[in-house]
């Protein structure tokens, strides 16, 4: 564990409420950038971020001292992220999907937002992968974000996410899937 | 052939699953050879938004807005509180827990001390010396007294007149109080090894005997064989000699008294 974190925890610890100011500077942006490939939103990446630094403060005390606080800090963030895309538990039983999945049951219901078709033509967005991003579920989102783009193993996904390893793989494959799939549709359009 | 799945040759892009064989069969496949590949290049060119960058005070102005909802860590202190609390409570606790098992140790450590003493044979408590229960009755016979009366007696039965028997007849309720006393007196004399004193007392005890014997009254002749063994054993004598050493040795011994005990 960095020697330094352990300083900062044990100082908020003992009633020195700044001490934690260090941890804050120290891991914001690592969280922010992991906050805003879940959400895919700034605003509410700044949320998240937020969110997960007030948590982390509450349960300071909870916290065991042989961890590595950027460690467990990162998770709470994810879990933060999660619960802000609708991902936490009793959310996901109906997922809202854009397309009729035959792996998923699903229920497809009028998108009145801008639509993925809308937004290439625009050209608001350059890259046809965020949109197909918007047809994954926030699980199987969470999931490849952490394991295409952050680089975490599986059993490291499964930890962040709070799930067991083998749902992470298989949250991870049918991203993977639909990913392909929504590309391969989007790339026929244009 | 059993081509790969999907899912497996995703794995295989992350490095994961049976890596070897997976390779092995793409090696051998030419279809799942392209699959693979087109789903390599299909997650290479997946080229996602990157989150903006933050400037070097996005930290601080973070904690900027976080401070101000921030309690100070009172909890904590209040844990070391608690934690001193019990800390407390466990010493105390302890020592109650010390303190219960000395007097439970000192209650077994009592009762085995009790009863190996309680096991100690009699035979072993005579040789150690050990005395005799408090319960036990005890009869102290004082030789002076003893030695007194018997002269008395045998005095008057010495002068005893044969023509007055009447005048005999108490002496036997007499002899038969003095011998049991005569017989404590005679054990007690050869245990301290005193044979001159043995030696009259076990005279005395003949003729107390004879003495004792007459359920009907002493008559003339049991009268007369009675004075003639006082007059041929020197009883009265030596009666008279131990009864005169007796007071020196009773200074000897500083006021121990000499007798016997049942």
């Amino acid at each position: 564990m960095n020697m330094n974190d352990h300083a900062a925890i044990q100082a908020v610890l003992a009633g020195d409420k700044e001490a934690y100011a260090a941890l804050v500077v120290r891991h914001s942006a690592k969280l922010f950038r992991v906050a805003f490939r879940i959400t895919g939103n700034e605003a509410d990446a700044e949320d998240v971020v937020q969110d997960a630094l007030l948590r982390g403060y509450r349960k300071l005390d909870s916290f065991a001292a042989r961890s590595d606080f950027g460690t467990w800090i990162y998770r709470i963030a994810v879990r933060c992220a999660l619960d802000k895309i609708g991902g936490s538990k009793g959310n996901e039983s109906v997922p809202i999907a854009e397309t009729t999945d035959q792996q998923q049951d699903g229920m497809q219901i009028a998108d009145q937002a801008a639509g993925p078709e809308r937004l290439l033509l625009s050209g608001e967005i350059g890259a046809m992968q965020e949109v197909a991003m918007h047809g994954l579920t926030p699980t199987e989102r969470t999931a490849f974000v952490l394991r295409h783009l952050e680089d975490c193993t599986t059993e490291e996904v499964a930890t962040a996410m709070g799930i067991p390893p083998n749902t992470a793989k298989q949250s991870v494959f049918r991203a993977v899937q639909k990913l392909r799939r929504r590309l391969a549709t989007l790339k026929v359009k244009t | 052939m059993i081509h790969l799945s999907e899912e497996e040759m995703t794995a295989q892009v992350y490095g994961e699953g049976d890596e070897a064989a997976v390779k092995g069969h793409l090696d051998r496949c030419a279809e799942c050879s392209r699959a693979y590949a087109a789903l390599r290049s299909d997650l290479a060119e997946m080229k996602f938004i990157e989150p903006p960058e933050r400037d070097a005070f996005y930290g601080e102005k973070v904690w900027a807005s976080l401070s101000g909802s921030l309690p100070a860590y009172q909890a904590r202190r209040g844990n070391w509180l608690r934690f001193g609390q019990w800390r407390g409570l466990s010493y105390a606790a302890a020592c109650v827990l010390l303190g219960a098992c000395t007097f439970i140790g000192g209650r077994i450590w009592e009762r085995k001390q009790a009863q190996s003493t309680a096991a100690i044979k009699p035979e072993q408590k005579q040789q150690q010396g050990v005395q005799a229960p408090p319960h036990e009755h005890v009869v102290v016979v004082v030789l002076g007294d003893h030695l007194d009366r018997s002269e008395r007696l045998l005095v008057e039965l010495k002068h005893a007149d044969a023509g007055s028997i009447e005048m005999v007849s108490p002496l036997s309720e007499e002899a038969r109080s003095l011998l049991a006393d005569n017989r404590i007196c005679r054990l007690n004399a050869r245990h301290e090894d005193d044979p001159a004193l043995a030696t009259a007392l076990d005279h005395l005890d003949h003729l107390l005997q004879e003495l004792a014997d007459q359920p009907g009254g002493v008559n003339a002749a049991t009268l007369a064989r009675l004075q003639k063994e006082i007059n041929a054993d020197g009883l009265l004598f030596d009666v008279r000699v131990l009864r005169s050493r007796l007071p020196s040795q009773q200074a000897a011994a500083s006021g121990q008294t000499k007798g016997g005990t049942i």
